[in-house]
């Protein structure tokens, strides 16, 4: 059932909260073995909270959230054995929203160390398994929002996003996430990766349930009807020959709906397409050594291999690198900003490839072998160094895995996006479709 | 063998500076980051070649 759906049934006293959470409880414990996207449950705290929430949007509705998120009173981890103690004092300001709007917290999910990372692989807590096909990833670095979701192990989740992290698994799991526009929704209560990128946001079964849970920890009043009638739809051909042609081909499909509906499609060029991924590494490297450098000093070892090279990169660039990351930044955001003068979105496709299998580092693109980490570059820095708002909708199968598109709004445009989702997924049914049950 | 020297040399700079901070890597994380700098250093270096001077922050 989708979020919405489930909301209303709270609402009108169909089921009680109580009986909501013991469901989702009962179903992350017989499924969760299998898929390991949470990593902590709060099966008592929910259920005591589950007895008079507060009647707002959200009532009675269980929502689990990336454990790099603070919940009083739970453990944040981030996936690490730095943190593998560490109890929050209180909620992050997106959990009290929740709560605030009746929402019940049932745990706390999987992501890749410090959510650093594209593929949900912790050393220390272990791979979440995409629910598609156990033996791929879930992608990252939300990857147990991803799983939890496509899986029915909340009614919806929060994941965070800094260079992919949301649209990633939201892509590989066939699920909806969005990446809200960079400084729309709070981050403290939120382990860092890079104060100027990261973004919390929704992954939920389509864009109208992540527009509730937006609309809950933005306090923004989402509009998602609408329809399509008069888009103009930019068209990233460059990303489309990145792709896997397969992945390309389902994409352009999507677009083709879009343009049933109403839409009209053209091509566009993106300016500093190719740059991007470079200008936003300058900026996010140095933050991300900075945010880590005391655990660097003091507790090298107890970080995974792959963490631990890309925040020891950052020690090294020289100051001067952060200050032409920003500078080149500006220019970017200047040039992409005019694109949204001749379109009201960007389409691409949200990953190059579907989920690899748990282990592999390299993916195939044209004919080579790449690797996985420097694959998914060109598809979501372009975007999160605009700071603009992203969803990553299902848009149907290659090999039985699932498929993302990506809708790029203007800055701030949020609404937009969703708008658009919401009409491409009443026209379609790819985000009604499910995984099997693990067995 | 130069680039053996090379690299070793390469390393034990990299070592120093890391020391500087207070961070202590062992070879092969260093390893893995002087291949990263070889990587992303000339893209920085294009960068800043390509920027409009005047470019503010």
């Amino acid at each position: 059932m989708s979020l919405r759906g489930l909301a209303e049934e709270l609402k009108t006293g169909v089921l009680s909260p109580r009986e909501a959470v013991q469901a989702t409880l009962d179903r992350i414990e017989r499924l969760d073995g299998k898929l390991n996207a949470y990593i902590s449950v709060r099966a008592e705290e929910a259920l005591a909270e589950a007895e008079s929430p507060p009647r707002g949007p959200l009532y009675g509705v269980p929502v689990a959230v990336k454990d790099v998120i603070d919940v009083a009173g739970a453990r944040t981890t981030a996936a690490s054995r730095i943190l593998a103690d560490n109890v929050a004092v209180r909620d992050a300001t997106v959990v009290a929203r929740l709560r605030a709007a009746g929402a019940i917290v049932v745990g706390k999910l999987n992501t890749h160390e410090f959510a650093f990372g594209a593929m949900t692989t912790s050393p220390h807590f272990g791979p979440a398994h995409n629910p598609w096909a156990l033996d791929r990833i879930c992608g990252g670095s939300s990857g147990g929002s991803g799983a939890a979701t496509a899986a029915g192990l909340a009614a919806g989740t929060l994941g965070t996003d800094t260079a992919g992290s949301i649209r990633i698994p939201a892509s590989f799991c066939g699920v909806t996430g969005l990446r809200p526009s960079s400084g729309l929704v709070p981050n403290d209560g939120v382990v860092p990766v890079s104060w100027t990128f990261d973004a919390v946001g929704p992954i939920a079964r389509s864009a109208e349930d992540c527009a509730l849970l937006l609309d809950a920890i933005a306090d923004t009043r989402s509009v998602v009807e609408g329809g399509v009638e008069g888009l103009r739809v930019g068209v990233v051909e460059a990303l489309l020959d990145l792709a896997d042609p397969r992945v390309a081909d389902t994409v352009r499909a999507g677009v083709s709906t879009l343009v049933e509906l109403g839409a009209t499609a053209g091509p566009v060029e993106v300016p500093l397409l190719a740059e991007a991924g470079t200008i936003k590494q300058l900026v996010m490297l140095p933050e991300a050594s900075n945010a880590h450098l005391e655990w660097l000093r003091t507790r090298l070892a107890d970080y995974g291999a792959d963490v631990r090279a890309r925040l020891l990169a950052g020690l090294f660039l020289p100051a001067t690198a952060y200050v032409t990351g920003q500078r080149a930044r500006r220019v970017y955001c200047e040039s992409v900003s005019r694109l949204f003068e001749r379109f009201d979105v960007l389409v691409a496709p949200a990953m190059p490839v579907v989920a690899p299998r748990i282990g592999e580092q390299e993916v195939e693109l044209g004919g080579e072998r790449v690797a996985f980490r420097l694959s998914v570059i060109p598809f979501n820095s372009p975007w999160s160094l605009a700071g603009l708002p992203v969803l990553s909708i299902p848009c149907g199968f290659v090999a039985g895995l699932p498929v993302g598109l990506a809708l790029v709004g203007g800055r701030h445009a949020d609404e937009t996006v969703l708008r658009v989702g919401h009409a491409f997924q009443r026209a379609t049914d790819w985000h009604d479709r499910r995984p099997p049950e693990p067995v | 063998m130069a680039s053996e020297s090379n690299l070793q040399h390469s390393l034990e700079f990299l070592r120093e500076l890391a020391a500087r901070q207070g961070v202590a890597p062992d070879d092969a994380d260093l390893e893995a980051v002087l291949g990263f700098l070889n990587v992303i250093l000339p893209a920085l270096a294009e960068i800043e070649r390509t920027l409009p001077p005047e470019t503010p922050v």
